[in-house]
């Protein structure tokens, strides 16, 4: 297709071809993808022989110094009279073997099978055994260690190596005083990021790799640490959410699943349009007490949700406030199921998750409906575009490109909606066709947070974890290539 | 890393102690107790005491905090190490307790002290197996009805509650979706349902027969309840707006009182078509958790046993109302002539003494609550009403492995 058929279509053609589209590049995506991993793999390989060829060269062509940096880390730094760099990686070293001949080993030893000792009485005294979850914990922290001492003593290593390099060609090594004066200068950025970073690592990176590994144990509430030891499972815990045999929560699944996106799906969307239609009235010419109706709207955002939602909640129940009075004025013979028939449940979450996000769209529409240039509006007008028109062609395309990505993460964000669901229903209505404990308002994230507290099933919950996050990349991928900041990025600029 | 070392500081700390505690044949360490918010002040004067009787533990440091009876077995279980050394739970958490092994048995001789004094659904509530886990508190977990005699002139068949409920306008409140209260239609209408538990907590074998002509009509009973306009789902008398008539706990007596004034009565649960409503017996208990110092079993275990002893209970149903378990303070005449006590111990004769049930139990009864008040059950027959109740009984029997 040439570029000129592309711009004859209508916006919706051109919508629905790229959508198309996406799809049809799955497979030739996928596999470039697959092509990306093998060079990869093959890249990695590759340097890993490079650097092993390299550390025997080193070692045939170094000096003493050199060679005895094989085994006393910093020792040709010292040596060569670096004592700054020598003393770092020997402090390492010694850290490093110190914290494996006390900890590491024994931790990585049981990392296979996360402990077999296991916790006994002896008389009333109870004598603790293997505690699964510290293995796992310290094992993984453990790996990694091991890693950074590989980067390490390969990173001492090349240090001689260049340092022999220098000296051969007769320039002077630089001093420790040198070395320190860098760091605040050409090397910066390495002090900067130092602490960040191992923040990173230990808080964020290490707890990821925990959880996904939780996922392919049996850690639930009959294998709790410290009484009880937990072991591998392999893909046992994802086949028990996901099929849906009798004892698997594969149904349940789904049904959650499909609420999850319809929810998200809604309460984006809606919040979207009929937040920018409030903004759109509030700042038409002749309305007047402007500030009054903002700041009506924005009390909602004042009040914390955990009072409002709570209170609310309770406004809708069988014997609440809005039923009470239905009924009392006649309009209602009997009380409307709001929160135990599960389309109602469904239909009053999302009708109050309007009232309190439809002030946050205001406030962002208003700023944005202000900044479009008058004189489009006007030249519209003169041709003759009626106000529907001019929001089609001007406002709507306007708010779509720069609040694009805004609706991105807010779909997103919506996905994980912890807070109006649980504090709303709960995630009940229940229902003996579902299973797990989860409810026909229970997103994914609720579903997982009531697995956890309630149930301390931390093997399904790790599984939902990564499904969540699963759920939420693909979505994320397929519509960050559609939308109209990414795709035209020059329209309004 | 941190956690390890502040472990070893703590083990070595505890080894110190056992040595300093065991010359003298007391114990003077740290003892950190879990009890519900309005008995903490309670709970420390009978600490207090218990030191002025026993002075061999006047050095022991005991910390009371208040942590619900519902939040403490969750609490527990996530973490036992960090978790209280003597804790009050409901019964309902016993199974999952002990299967976390978070709970330590009790000593034979308390054991057999405790089940010669307690009541007997009291004494089956705090074990598993053969083994007694937890020392009995309360037995006073159960639930019957609080109602304004004003409005309710005949509280003897609920037919008759939900008519002079509709006739004044009023409303008829009971937690139908809850597994705890579902089974007074149930149980009355003959079915049962329970656990057999082996002595690591494991639940070996479930005995039911919901799925029956009893369930059946358990069943169609609160179908029918649930489509009375007076009906409302729920149990809490302080939440309750506009109601004539609650089925509660002792736990509730005093907003109830508080609700009805002048009118304030209770009794036990009236009959549906022609069945006593029946029900659960529960019970409160203290659990002391697994140690690793002998010096600091023996002072928990003596400490627990004081807290648990009749006149503790006694002198606890005197400051915060909680019917005791123990059978010579139930004779006390103050226990006798409470209007709720003395409702639920009427109503206790057509109850089961609450066992051990799987947590998953729990929501399975809220799933089948839940579609009776969603109306999914108003247009079936008998034959589809056994079905849905044979999936209950089916899933009810698939949490035994």
């Amino acid at each position: 297709m040439t570029d000129l058929d592309y711009l004859k279509m209508s916006k919706w053609a051109r919508l629905a071809h790229s959508f198309v589209g996406f799809f049809a590049s799955i497979p030739s995506k996928c596999r470039d993808g697959f092509k990306k991993l093998g060079l990869w793999f093959v890249r990695l390989f590759r340097s890993i022989a490079d650097n092993l060829v390299d550390l025997v060269d080193t070692f045939v062509k170094g000096d003493w110094k050199t060679r005895l940096s094989y085994l006393v880390m910093g020792f040709g730094s010292f040596a060569r009279g670096q004592w700054g760099r020598g003393l770092l990686f020997f402090l390492f070293q010694t850290v490093f073997n110190l914290y494996m001949v006390n900890f590491g080993v024994a931790y990585l030893g049981k990392l296979n099978t996360l402990g077999t000792l296991e916790t006994y009485r002896e008389g009333r005294r109870t004598i603790y055994g293997d505690n699964s979850f510290f293995i796992l914990l310290y094992g993984v922290l453990t790996l990694f260690f091991v890693l950074a001492f590989i980067y390490t003593w390969r990173a001492n290593i090349r240090q001689n190596k260049v340092s022999q390099q220098i000296l051969d060609s007769g320039k002077k090594l630089k001093s420790t005083k040198d070395d320190l004066k860098s760091l605040a200068d050409e090397q910066f950025h390495k002090t900067l990021l130092a602490l960040p970073t191992l923040g990173v690592l230990v808080f964020t990176v290490l707890p990821i790799i925990f959880m996904i590994l939780v996922a392919f144990t049996n850690f639930d509430a009959t294998h709790q640490p410290p009484s009880k030891l937990f072991t591998w499972v392999g893909w046992d815990n994802f086949r028990q959410l996901l099929s849906s045999d009798s004892a698997s929560y594969g149904d349940t699944f789904k049904q959650v699943l499909f609420w999850t996106l319809l929810w998200a799906f809604f309460a984006t969307f809606l919040n979207y349009f009929l937040g920018m239609m409030v903004a759109i009235m509030i700042n038409k010419k002749g309305i007047k007490l402007k500030k009054m109706w903002r700041t009506i709207l924005v009390m909602t955002i004042a009040i914390p949700q955990f009072v409002s939602l709570l209170y609310v909640s309770k406004m809708f129940a069988q014997d609440g406030l809005i039923n009470t009075y239905l009924m009392k004025w006649g309009w209602i013979a009997s009380p409307i199921p709001f929160w135990t028939d599960a389309g109602w449940a469904r239909f009053t979450i999302i009708l109050i998750n309007l009232w309190i996000g439809i002030p946050y769209l205001m406030l962002i529409a208003t700023g944005i409906l202000m900044n479009i240039p008058a004189d489009l509006y006007e030249s519209a007008r003169i041709d003759g575009a009626n106000a529907f028109q001019m929001y089609r062609k001007i406002t709507l395309p306007y708010m779509l490109f720069v609040t694009g990505p805004y609706l991105l993460t807010s779909f997103t964000g919506n996905i994980n909606n912890f807070n109006v669901i649980f504090l709303l229903t709960g995630g009940k209505p229940l229902s003996l066709e579902l299973s797990g404990n989860a409810g026909y308002t229970d997103l994914l994230i609720t579903w997982l947070y009531k697995m956890t507290v309630n149930d301390t099933n931390y093997k399904l919950a790790a599984v939902m974890g990564i499904l969540v996050f699963v759920v939420t990349a693909v979505i994320n991928l397929l519509v960050y290539n559609l939308i109209p900041s990414v795709k035209n990025e020059e329209d309004f600029q | 890393m941190k956690k390890l070392v502040a472990l070893l500081l703590a083990a070595m700390l505890l080894m110190s102690c056992a040595a300093f505690a065991s010359a003298e044949g007391g114990f003077s360490g740290e003892v950190k107790i879990w009890v519900a918010e309005n008995t903490v002040e309670f709970t420390q004067q009978a600490v207090e005491d218990f030191k002025a009787a026993n002075p061999q533990y006047a050095g022991m440091t005991v910390k009371v905090e208040p942590v619900g009876e519902g939040d403490a077995a969750s609490k527990m279980i996530t973490d036992v190490e960090g978790g209280a050394d003597i804790f009050g739970f409901a019964q309902d958490q016993l199974a999952r307790l002990v299967a976390a092994g978070a709970l330590l048995e009790v000593e034979e001789m308390n054991a057999i002290q405790v089940s010669l004094e307690n009541d007997a659904g009291a004494v089956g509530a705090v074990t598993m197996g053969e083994t007694m886990y937890a020392y009995p508190m309360t037995s006073d977990n159960g639930y019957f009805l609080y109602y304004d005699k004003e409005i309710v002139k005949d509280p003897s068949t609920l037919e008759a509650v939900l008519a002079d409920c509709e006739a004044a306008g009023k409303s008829f409140y009971m937690e139908i979706n809850s597994g705890w209260y579902q089974t007074a239609f149930f149980f009355g209408a003959g079915c049962t349902l329970t656990y057999d538990s082996d002595d690591s907590g494991a639940l070996v074998k479930c005995n039911t027969d919901y799925a029956s002509e009893n369930g059946v009509k358990a069943l169609k009973a609160m179908i029918n309840v649930a489509k009375s306009p007076a009906f409302v789902n729920g149990s809490s008398v302080s939440n309750a707006t506009n109601a004539a008539a609650v089925v509660s706990g002792t736990w509730d007596a005093g907003a109830a009182q508080e609700l009805f004034g002048e009118n304030y009565a209770a009794c036990k649960l009236p009959t549906v078509d022609g069945f006593q409503l029946g029900g659960f017996g529960g019970f409160k208990m203290l659990g002391v958790k697994p140690q690793t110092d002998d010096a600091k079993i023996e002072a928990c275990d003596a400490l627990a046993s004081y807290l648990t002893s009749g006149d503790v209970q006694l002198a606890r149903f005197n400051a915060v109302g909680w019917g005791p378990s123990n059978l010579t303070a139930q004779q006390n005449e103050a226990v006798q002539a409470n209007v709720a006590l003395a409702a639920l111990a009427d109503q206790l004769q057509y109850c089961m003494p609450q066992g051990q049930y799987p947590g998953e139990y729990w929501s399975l009864a809220t799933g089948l609550g839940d579609d009776i008040l969603a109306d999914k059950y108003d247009e079936l027959d008998d034959a589809a009403l056994l079905e849905v109740l044979n999936t209950f009984q089916t899933t009810a029997i698939s949490y035994v492995n």
